[in-house]
This record gives structure tokens, C-alpha cells and sequence, in this order.
């Protein structure tokens, strides 16, 4: 028989899922008390809607299937924009605001990395509205949500999609200068900048504007002081009160700890179009949340509707949380076993039956005919032939039917 | 207070980084050439020094085992690591380039077979060209490939050509110029902030 080994499915064993099951419920809990809804968006998506929305997934990137009439779908490369479209397709007013998020695959395939095809994103998307609180409100949610994982070493990078886009095009670069310029800002790579620039017919206080980009980075004060220095439009400096009206909602939340700004962060995605963020944790060296502002997406599908929105990338969460050791260790235990004799079948059934009504975790076995040693449990029951018995925390006694468990359960529900 | 971790390559580049370091007032005095351990201290602690092999230094800083690496862009290019590539220590200074055969010129309407010991910058240096090309893989004296006919020509680090011109060979397209550089996790960039950009403020110093 051939042997099939899955390196593209992470989660090997029932521990790891309980601890991604773990984390994403906590995910979705905190998603809910800033107000989001869940949702979910088809597994298909017309091939044609991502292709003709400039500057998001590589079309080379996205796994495509015909289905018989002969269309081509992909699997789900991205759930922003299916959601800005459902969204835009159910929108009928101006006045409105709507929190969403989804908890979803997406699928991407690329040479390099032939066996990442799928991974898990847990999103929100804020519509309806373009102000610093509700941006900063979006930006607290990431923060909030990384605190209630454990991670203590946080930090959420926040650029702006304008402030590069503003000063580069007076530089006028072809398309694929752009880009090589675009590749050596994100690796900050200040000497090939600096040797990039050289040679280019691009006025000196352009060029010294260009290469202080990638350091504009760290505590925002210093950060808008430095960035104030090379202000060449009105645009620009409207983009830099943007950072700072929003930075100052994110004081009053008491966020300033875990907020730096860069503003040589460039986003792949190009429909950003304005506050851009990205966090990082401690000893992870990929980005385990991005998001931001893109007012003009739900233009694409004739609607005018600001939205902001970021995603986690969950299977980069659990392998920081595991490399950190933030992970509760997992409990094999159940609440209540019940050992229990085959005449007394029954009565150990009906019990079993009441205890799960109230919520327990319990598992039954019988003396008689299993054999297989069972997990550790807080809580033993045992129907011997002539008495029935409950031990709990040290504690033994005698019973009669299930009112008398569930009422030692609470007596003993604060002991160790 | 954690400290800094610095993957250090083993051999010529540790030790002129090193002495680098001892300019700034980083001392580790417990480290001497001839030591087979792989973790060192400075004095107060404040950094801890790793020794790995060199093309495995990227993949130290990319994946957090180390906040700072100090390694030559060559293998910065071949591990295509995503990290910050803050400083050029202009040390170990040499360059990528194609070279043949002497009476070769460079042809571009066939295929050409490619030997290297570094087969991702080959290949993106020949798709960016629009050339298409075979690679052979090598892991030393690459440059009797093309004197025995196993590939056409090949790609490799050329510091004086005098390797080259022994065997024959010529350089015939330069790739990129290399030299020791300072890469940075991205994530450490961030949540320690403080620290790795005050020791390239003093390694920046030193060099000047």
C-alpha cells in the first residue's frame, strides 16, 4: 500500500485541533463583544471577480476548477472581497454601519511553497463609516484580541497606504522600478536604496525623502516629527493628521504600549487606501494579523462604502502560541466517570443521561464487559451490587439517585 | 532584560565582525578563535553571540531563533529570507557574476545549462533576462562544469577571478555585488525596538 504523508495538514492529532478549536473560539468570543456578526462566504468564487479587481491575489496564485457549464471558479483566494460584495449587494441606505467578521479557509497555491495550499483566516470588516474611532476601534479589537491569547510582547505596526503612494509619484518611476523600490522599503535595505537612487533623474530632496521612509518607524511621536520634515503636499500632510487623530482615540483606549508606527510598511494588497496595520509577536517573524482602510473597493461593485477591516492568520498564531508555550496544557480528563455493575445498567445510564442534560462531560463504563482502562476524571460514580458510591475531591459518600451527585457537585463545586 | 541574539556566520566573517563589535565597546572575552563552542556572552550580558553555518544564518534570523544576524548577501539572496536588511557592513566584499569558458561569449537563443552551487539567484537572474536555462547543482569546484562539459557556464562568487583565470574561465555578465550585511527579524524590529536599533546605532558608528 502506498503511504501517504500530508505535509500540508499541520494539525496532526486531536491535542493540536482541541488548541485550535481553543483559539479560535476565543477569537470569535472577543470578535463579539466589540459587536461583530459572523458570516460565511461561498467556498467558490467566479474566477472573474478577482481578476478583474486590480491588485489583489496573483492570478497565478489562485486554484482554479471549471464546473461543467464551463465557467471558471476559484476556491476562495480571500474572503475581503466576497464579503465587500455581499455586503454591497445588500446595501440600500447611506446611513448604516455593519460589523462582520468570519472565521474561513483560503485557499492560494505558489511554486514556492507547494504545500501551504490552505490556510485558516479569522477577520473582521467594519462598513459604513471613515473616522479616526473607528479606526482606532478596529485597531483595538487586534490588540484586545492578542492580549486575551497571552502573548505579552506585542506590537501593532501602523502605516498609511497614501503616504508612500503621495511621494513616490513625483518620482515617476516605470512599473518595474516601482517595485524593486517597493521590495528594498519593505527589507528597509538602506544601502541598495541609497545605491537604487543614485543613478536616478530624481531631484535630492526627493531622494533624501525617499530614503528616510523605511526608518520612519517606531514611538508615533517621534516618528510624526521625523515625517513632518519631508511633507511636500497638502495630501501628505492630511495623511499624517489622519495617523494622528487616529493615534490619539488609541491613547485614550491606553494602547499606546502596544502601537509603533511605520510608515515604510507597503501593503501587497493594492487596494488599501488609507490606515494600514500589521501585528507581530514576540519571536515570530511573519506578520500574525494585516489589515486596513479600503474605501474604494465597494466601488468595484457600484456601491460608495469606507470600510476597514484586518485578518489573523490563525495557523501562524497557534505556531507562535506553541513556540511561546502559552498553550493551557490539554486535559484528558472528563467531569464524571460511572463504573457500573450490568444489573444496575439502568440506573447508571439514566444518571449518565441527567448529568449530560446538566452539562457534564461524562463517560460510562461497564465493569463487566469493557476492558479498556479509562482517563482521569475528577469525579468517580461506581454502581457496585450493593451500594452506590460518589468520591469527589477526597470526599466519599453513599447515594441514591441523581439529585444527590449533582448536590454534593455543588457543595464541593469551590474545593481543590 | 532578554538579551539580543546574534547569529554570527562560522569562519572569516565572525571574526572581522567581532572585531567590529570590540570597536563599539562589545566585548566577549571568553571567545577565542580556536573555542568549539557556539554560545557566547559579552560582559554584561546584554548579548548572546551564536555561531552557525553560514546560509543557515538567514534562516536563524527569519524564523526568530535570533533577533540580528551578521551574514554575507549572497546567502541572504539564496535563502530569499523575509527580514529587515538594515546595514551594510561593507566587509567580505565580492559579486555574483556568470562566467565561461575564455573564447565563450554569452548566447541567448538556446537553452543553457547553468552550474551553481546557488540555484534560486541562477534562476532569477535568467527568468529576469527572459533566457530560459537547465541548472545543475553543485556543492564545490563548480568551475570544472563547463572544462568537462557538464553545463555551459556558470554562476558563482567572484572576489579577485583568480580561480577563473587559472581554470580557464572568464567572467561574462556580473549578478550582484556582495558584502557582509545586518539583517533583522521583523518581529524583533518590533517588539524590541529599543535594544537592536541602539547596537546598529553603534555598529553604524564604528563603521564610520
Amino acid at each position: 500500500m502506498q503511504r501517504h504523508v500530508t505535509e500540508m495538514n499541520e494539525n496532526k492529532n486531536v491535542a493540536d485541533f482541541q488548541m485550535r478549536d481553543e483559539l479560535i473560539t476565543t477569537l470569535k468570543n472577543r470578535f463579539t463583544t466589540y459587536g461583530y456578526k459572523q458570516v460565511r462566504t461561498s467556498t467558490f468564487e467566479h474566477y472573474d471577480m478577482y481578476s478583474n479587481i486590480i491588485g489583489t491575489v496573483n492570478k497565478d496564485d489562485m486554484i482554479k476548477v471549471i464546473d461543467p457549464t464551463g465557467k471558471v471558479l476559484v476556491l476562495r483566494p480571500d474572503v475581503t472581497i466576497p464579503i465587500t460584495r455581499i455586503t454591497a449587494a445588500n446595501h440600500n441606505s447611506n446611513t448604516f454601519n455593519q460589523r462582520l467578521f468570519y472565521v474561513l479557509d483560503v485557499f492560494r497555491q505558489s511554486a514556492a511553497f507547494p504545500n501551504q495550499k490552505e490556510s485558516t483566516q479569522a477577520g473582521v470588516e467594519f462598513f459604513g463609516e471613515n473616522t479616526p474611532e473607528v479606526d482606532s476601534e478596529v485597531i483595538m479589537l487586534a490588540i484586545h484580541t492578542l492580549g486575551d491569547m497571552g502573548f505579552e510582547n506585542f506590537k501593532i505596526e501602523i502605516g498609511h497606504a497614501g503616504f508612500f503612494k503621495e511621494l513616490i509619484q513625483q518620482a515617476a518611476l516605470t512599473e518595474q522600478e516601482l517595485e524593486l523600490l517597493q521590495t528594498l522599503i519593505q527589507s528597509k535595505n538602506l544601502a541598495e536604496i541609497e545605491l537604487f537612487l543614485e543613478n536616478m533623474p530624481i531631484e535630492n530632496e526627493l531622494k533624501l525623502a525617499i530614503q528616510s521612509i523605511p526608518m520612519l518607524y517606531g514611538e508615533p511621536g517621534s516618528v510624526i516629527e521625523q515625517a513632518e520634515k519631508i511633507i511636500r503636499n497638502s495630501k501628505m500632510q492630511s495623511v499624517l493628521r489622519n495617523l494622528i487623530d487616529v493615534y490619539e482615540v488609541l491613547q485614550d483606549y491606553g494602547a499606546e504600549d502596544y502601537v509603533v508606527f511605520n510608515l515604510g510598511l507597503i501593503n501587497n494588497m493594492n487596494y488599501y487606501t488609507g490606515i494600514i496595520f500589521q501585528g507581530f509577536v514576540d519571536k515570530f517573524g511573519q506578520p500574525v494579523l494585516m489589515g486596513g482602510r479600503y474605501d474604494n473597493l465597494g466601488q468595484q461593485f457600484e456601491t460608495e462604502m469606507p470600510a476597514i477591516g484586518f485578518a489573523f492568520e490563525v495557523d501562524y498564531l497557534l505556531q507562535a502560541i506553541q513556540q511561546q508555550d502559552l498553550a493551557e496544557p490539554d486535559s484528558q480528563a472528563v467531569d464524571i466517570i460511572i463504573y457500573y455493575m450490568k444489573e444496575k445498567q439502568k440506573e447508571a445510564l439514566t444518571t449518565a443521561y441527567e448529568l449530560r442534560n446538566q452539562n457534564y462531560q461524562v463517560l460510562t463504563f461497564s465493569k463487566d464487559s469493557s476492558s479498556i482502562k479509562p482517563l482521569s476524571s475528577i469525579t468517580i460514580v461506581n454502581y457496585d451490587e450493593e451500594q452506590n458510591v460518589v468520591s469527589t475531591k477526597g470526599r466519599q459518600h453513599r447515594f441514591s439517585d441523581t439529585k444527590d451527585i449533582l448536590s454534593l457537585l455543588k457543595e464541593t463545586k469551590g474545593d481543590l | 532584560m532578554q538579551p539580543i541574539t546574534l547569529a554570527l556566520a562560522k569562519g572569516r566573517p565572525a571574526k572581522s565582525t567581532i572585531a567590529l563589535l570590540e570597536k563599539t565597546g562589545i566585548h566577549f572575552h571568553d571567545f577565542h578563535e580556536k573555542s568549539r563552542k557556539l554560545v557566547f556572552y559579552n560582559d554584561d550580558q546584554s548579548i548572546k553571540l551564536i555561531f552557525v553555518k553560514a546560509i543557515d544564518v538567514p534562516t536563524y534570523v527569519e524564523k526568530g531563533a535570533a533577533d540580528i544576524g551578521i551574514v554575507g548577501k549572497d546567502n541572504i539572496l539564496e535563502s530569499q529570507a523575509d527580514v529587515y536588511e538594515l546595514l551594510d557592513l561593507k566587509l567580505g566584499k565580492c559579486k555574483f557574476a556568470v562566467a565561461g569558458k575564455d573564447d565563450q561569449i554569452l548566447e541567448q537563443n538556446r537553452q543553457l545549462t547553468i552550474a551553481t552551487k546557488y540555484p534560486t539567484i541562477a534562476k532569477k537572474h535568467f527568468e529576469k533576462k527572459g533566457q530560459s536555462i537547465e541548472i545543475v547543482k553543485l556543492n564545490g569546484s563548480v568551475e570544472l562544469a563547463p572544462l568537462i562539459g557538464l553545463a555551459d557556464y556558470i554562476v558563482d562568487i567572484v572576489e579577485t577571478g583568480s580561480t577563473l583565470k587559472e581554470n580557464g574561465l572568464s567572467v561574462m555578465e556580473d549578478i550582484e555585488n556582495i558584502s557582509t550585511r545586518l539583517i533583522v527579524n521583523k518581529a524583533s524590529f518590533a517588539t524590541k525596538s529599543a535594544e537592536v536599533q541602539h547596537l546598529i546605532n553603534q555598529l553604524k558608528s564604528a563603521l564610520e
